[in-house]
């Protein structure tokens, strides 16, 4: 059931991913620029701590830049419902931090008793969807604001499945009141793995819940791997600019959009560049036509 | 399908997940087994690169393969159940000493390493300094010094070694170290805490090790002092061991391991 939470007021900034290679880049400006991002992402887990280095290094970054913080552990789809020390921790690090938003992935990664530090798909059924919603009802009302959840790419689907992934995520948006992290490039990469149209997904979306996108490039398929795996270790491709510029032109207001980098991650200049195509293609495609 | 059988199904995914040995669900096909490939594939090396992280050193000093034998060992028989991947190295100490018997200084070589990773993100304490013990203590009495208690840093850890940790670090810094070579002449000690943000650590002898860890456990000075004296101490032995307790005292404080008196 969905309970009373504040909106969230669309944003139109471009930013990266905050990783440890970058730190000192964020950190050792001097009297110079800071550097040209309109906002960071950082994963939640690593700064749910109680002390130290990183977490003096965060606040020093959330002293120049906003900070969007995004979390790959909440495991929103368990069936087991949400961990109580991990949603104590993550609501002490929204309120250390004063985010533009908390996010996290549709998916879930532990049972009772394990935990797979990884994305694991869902069966997307009505009796998944009901987990999922009861789960993020009692994440938003823990921290007491909305969140943003985002699309998975995904290595395989379940026999039982008995709707597509964007219909999954228009009734979860639609019965909990949260917001959507588009991840252009999961939705490439699983399209290509299932055989869906990616434009359908677009279309079928609530795109009036998204507040954000991610970018990012994965490993193609092979000659001995059909598959195309979601790695993160190297540029965005041009079939998913393509496809971001398509997410662009639909989307009725202004998103964040973020390059992700979280493998072979290059000096913080070569990441700049590629955020700038974003910022140029966003400003394309919203160049209003004259009559 | 009810809300048990997702979980139910969760369950016998995450079973594949763990193990590549247990057979399919009924109903899946060869895409579905393509797809479990890519997670438990994802999963191992999510694993592998955590421990490799975290025990740097000890890949460093054992090798690349051994290394991977040891954490694919871990990762079987210890399957992580935290929310945090960092707590994925609980127990790798107790992993080394299985499959490194041999060898006993690698698993306190990962003992340290486990415990300097626990210390970076330990809570932020303030030290007591010199000066605030000093007028902490100014009216103490003989009883008032054997109650006091000493308050640590966060996590700060010490513990007995037989291996000259501080050699190994050392020549694994300069290049490689050879296995076996660092066996101490007694039993040492090991004292580890953090300097602002460094995690440190130094070599001391057993008797301090234990001395410290009696205070982790709750042990007043006066406790600590009889400890050191041993048992049967006459009134020499107990002054030597008040004096030994008073130098540990101070280099404690000049390290900033203390934070507060009980």
């Amino acid at each position: 059931m969905q309970t009373s939470h504040d909106t969230i007021a669309p944003f139109g900034g471009f930013g990266l991913g905050l990783r440890r290679t970058h730190y000192e880049d964020f950190l050792e400006r001097g009297d110079g620029p800071d550097v040209p991002v309109d906002f960071v992402e950082v994963i939640s887990e690593n700064y749910m701590i109680e002390g130290g280095r990183q977490l003096r290094i965060l606040e020093a970054v959330r002293e120049k830049h906003p900070v969007i913080i995004h979390g790959v552990s909440m495991s929103i789809g368990s069936a087991g419902g949400l961990d109580a020390d991990y949603l104590d921790k993550l609501k002490v690090l929204e309120r250390r931090i004063d985010p533009l938003w908390v996010s996290d992935h549709l998916c879930w990664t532990r049972t009772s008793a394990h935990n797979s530090h990884d994305l694991l798909p869902l069966p997307l059924t009505g009796e998944a969807l009901d987990a999922v919603c009861a789960n993020i009802d009692r994440a938003q009302d823990h921290l007491g604001r909305p969140m943003l959840f985002e699309n998975p790419s995904s290595y395989l689907t379940f026999p039982e499945d008995e709707l597509t992934e964007w219909e999954f995520l228009s009734e979860m948006a639609r019965r909990t009141g949260c917001y959507l992290l588009l991840d252009v490039n999961n939705i490439y990469v699983s399209s290509q793995n299932h055989g869906f149209s990616a434009d359908d997904y677009l279309a079928g979306l609530p795109l009036e819940r998204v507040r954000q996108i991610h970018l990012a490039g994965h490993d193609p398929a092979t000659e001995h791997r059909d598959i195309i795996i979601d790695t993160h270790d190297r540029e965005v491709c041009d079939a998913v600019w393509a496809l971001y510029a398509k997410a662009m032109r639909m989307l009725p207001g202004p998103v964040a959009t973020m390059i992700e980098r979280d493998d072979n991650i290059p000096p913080l200049g070569e990441l700049l560049a590629e955020l700038e195509r974003a910022r140029g293609l966003a400003d394309d495609v919203r160049e209003p036509v004259p009559a | 399908m009810s809300a048990a059988d997702l979980a139910q199904q969760q369950a016998a995914f995450m079973a594949q997940v763990l193990n590549e040995n247990a057979a399919l669900p009924a109903g899946w096909g060869n895409s579905q087994a393509a797809g479990m490939q890519v997670y438990r594939g994802n999963y191992r090396s999510a694993l592998m690169d955590a421990l490799g992280d975290t025990f740097e050193r000890v890949k460093q000093y054992v090798g690349d393969a051994p290394f991977a034998q040891v954490a694919a060992h871990h990762a079987i028989t210890n399957p992580p159940a935290s929310w945090t991947i960092d707590d994925a190295g609980a127990g790798f100490e107790d992993s080394c000493a299985q499959l490194f018997g041999n060898n006993p200084e690698v698993a306190e070589l990962a003992w340290l390493e486990w415990t300097m990773l626990g210390l970076a993100t330990a809570p932020d304490a303030e030290p007591l300094n010199g000066e605030d013990f000093g007028s902490a203590t100014a009216e103490f009495g003989d009883e008032d010094w054997g109650a006091m208690k000493l308050v640590l840093a966060p996590r700060t850890a010490a513990r007995e070694v037989a291996h000259d940790l501080t050699a190994i670090w050392n020549s694994l810094g300069e290049g490689g170290a050879e296995l076996g070579e660092f066996t101490l002449e007694g039993p040492g000690g090991c004292l580890v805490w953090r300097e602002g943000e460094q995690p440190v650590f130094i070599m001391v002898n057993a008797e301090q090790a234990r001395a410290f860890r009696a205070v982790q456990n709750g042990a007043s000075y006066g406790e600590i002092c009889m400890v050191l004296a041993g048992d049967n101490a006459g009134e020499q032995d107990i002054a030597d061991a008040a004096m030994r307790a008073g130098a540990m005292l101070g280099g404690w404080l000049n390290d900033g391991l203390i934070i507060g008196l009980a």
